[in-house]
């Protein structure tokens, strides 16, 4: 009897974990409404909150793009750091560790789910914000601006692998630390306003998140007249070398924290 | 056992139980710095928003104060409310265990509110760290001797009341759900949008600012930037004074009671006749 080659092995491990997350963009309704809802409410408050303060309309258009990286960082931290701690909770973890694939195809399958439902979450809140508010965006931008957008979003999914496997070690505390994930990544990655404000230092720490680089070289690209934090080419390097970076180490990582919680009887500790 | 002494046993357990499942994950410094971690963040986020308009303007104190004392006491709403309702989601899904309150001698009213009350522990932590280290940091006009404690007082245990009744109400609403994940921080953030905690409701759709002009919440907010900051508050109802506030609220307050309770008896009757108590949500 034959058997398959590692690469196909791979690569079905990939679209079987892909799978249902292709399938809830549209199956789990309850999902399509608090995926949704949660960034554009978020959005909706602090497009008021500039309104309130009478500033220019562009500003408006940093908080509505700043709501569409925020539905990918939400599907990052609650779908992909913290997936193999529900995994593990529904008996999953350990049926993952004993197929002949590797844990690296399966996030990899998830990531790419992942940024699919988000996609389609990010482009509702960008259609109803920009429509509700009536905020345009510089038609010379939008393709270089898609561009950036499509590494930005690789760069971050190759972090949250990296979260995943560390998220590995956690117990309750991983949803916790999930939720505590939220506002302080929205601060420093500047979200809600240019990340320039925030002053070299904060910034260049932030930019350690990559939705706070790609997000600044977005902005500049759609919404001309952003205050630059540093140059979009510099910006766009500072991303290609985060996918690197981040996709190696999660690589390494994993593997380690696979090791560490065989060893330490992990993979089948029921948490919740 | 007197029936008032069954109760307050409920109650207790019911606080003890909480607030171990809020906050025993963790060692207490940990959960310190979890729960004053967000709402610090984001009243930052609105001080760099307001900065960034501003400029650094001289005289911005007072609006950073109306920002920040929003964000503070919305902690308050952010447990009591999301959490409290989310908790009831859990109990049932997570934790199997809401038919053996249910079927308990305690009053599942007493129950709720004790699980309600040890949400609201954790929010006073987080809402005077923020504020202390907002004051502080930003040299806002709060001078702790001139607050008006009294009213502060009053206005916040009616508001809490409210909080405590919509959330029950609401969280039992969201048993007849199979998978309400999340909902209750989306009802949290509805409320964050039309209750004045962090611009005023003048900037809001007439529908919608007159739809928050009926929650006793932003009277409840009014009510705080007032006993906090007197004469240095920006005013959203400026012509009322602080005693029509409160009445407004007390009235409010009273009206949100009566409707929740409506509310969550339609849901408690449906939730029965359904078997959706001891439902298997598939957590």
């Amino acid at each position: 009897m034959s058997h398959p080659s590692a690469l196909r092995i791979f690569l079905k491990t990939i679209v079987a974990r892909g799978y249902p997350r292709f399938v809830s963009t549209h199956r789990n309704r309850a999902w399509v409404f608090t995926e949704t809802l949660l960034p554009l409410i978020g959005t909706i408050a602090m497009i008021y909150v500039y309104r309130a303060l009478h500033a220019p309309a562009r500003y408006l258009g940093f908080v509505v793009l700043g709501g569409v990286l925020l539905a990918f960082w939400q599907n990052v931290v609650y779908s992909m750091a913290t997936q193999f701690f529900w995994d593990r909770g529904a008996g999953n973890l350990e049926l993952f560790a004993m197929a002949p694939t590797s844990l690296a195809a399966i996030l990899l399958g998830m990531a790419i789910g992942g940024a699919w439902v988000s996609l389609t979450r990010a482009i509702t809140i960008l259609l109803v914000a920009s429509v509700l508010f009536g905020v345009g965006y510089s038609a010379a931008g939008l393709l270089p601006a898609l561009g950036v957008f499509v590494l930005t979003i690789s760069a971050l999914y190759c972090l949250g692998m990296l979260l995943a496997s560390l998220f590995l070690f956690f117990q309750r505390e991983a949803w916790n630390l999930a939720d505590a994930m939220q506002e302080p990544i929205y601060f420093v990655s500047g979200f809600y306003f240019p990340v320039r404000s925030l002053g070299a230092v904060v910034a260049g720490l932030g930019s350690l998140v990559p939705l706070t680089l790609g997000l600044d070289a977005i902005r500049q690209l759609v919404l001309p007249g952003t205050p630059q934090f540093i140059p979009i080419g510099w910006e766009i390097l500072a991303i290609v070398v985060q996918i690197v970076l981040y996709a190696v180490l999660s690589q390494l990582s994993l593997r380690y924290m696979e090791r560490q919680a065989r060893q330490d009887a992990r993979l089948i500790l029921r948490s919740t | 056992m007197s029936a008032a002494l069954l109760q307050w046993r409920g109650f207790k357990a019911a606080t003890g139980l909480g607030w171990q499942i809020s906050s025993n994950w963790t060692s207490p410094l940990i959960f310190l710095l979890y729960s004053v971690l967000r709402p610090l963040s984001a009243a930052f986020i609105l001080v760099v928003m307001y900065r960034v308009i501003s400029g650094g303007a001289p005289g911005t104190g007072a609006y950073l104060a109306f920002l920040v004392s929003g964000v503070a006491f919305w902690s308050f709403v952010q447990y009591g409310f999301a959490g409290l309702a989310n908790g009831m989601a859990e109990d049932r899904g997570e934790y199997r265990m809401l038919k053996y309150v249910y079927t308990s001698p305690a009053h599942f009213y007493s129950y709720l509110l004790g699980r309600g009350l040890a949400q609201l522990a954790s929010a006073l932590a987080s809402a005077t760290i923020v504020l202390v280290v907002a004051t502080i940091a930003l040299r806002l006009p709060i001078d702790p001797i001139r607050v008006n404690y009294p009213l502060l007082l009053a206005g916040s245990f009616l508001a809490l009341l409210a909080v405590i009744g919509m959330a029950m109400a609401y969280g039992m609403l969201l048993l007849q759900a199979r998978d309400s994940h999340g909902y209750g921080d989306i009802g949290a953030g509805v409320l964050y949008v039309i209750s004045g905690a962090i611009f005023p409701i003048s900037v809001l759709p007439g529908v919608l600012a007159a739809i928050g002009s009926l929650l006793p919440l932003v009277y409840w907010m009014e009510i705080i930037r007032r006993s906090l900051l007197g004469s240095n508050a920006i005013r959203m109802f400026p012509t009322l004074s602080d005693g029509d506030v409160l009445l407004r609220l007390v009235v409010t307050t009273a009206a949100t009671l009566i409707v929740a309770h409506l509310v969550f008896s339609w849901a408690d009757r449906s939730a029965r006749r359904r078997g959706l108590i001891d439902m298997e949500s598939n957590w």
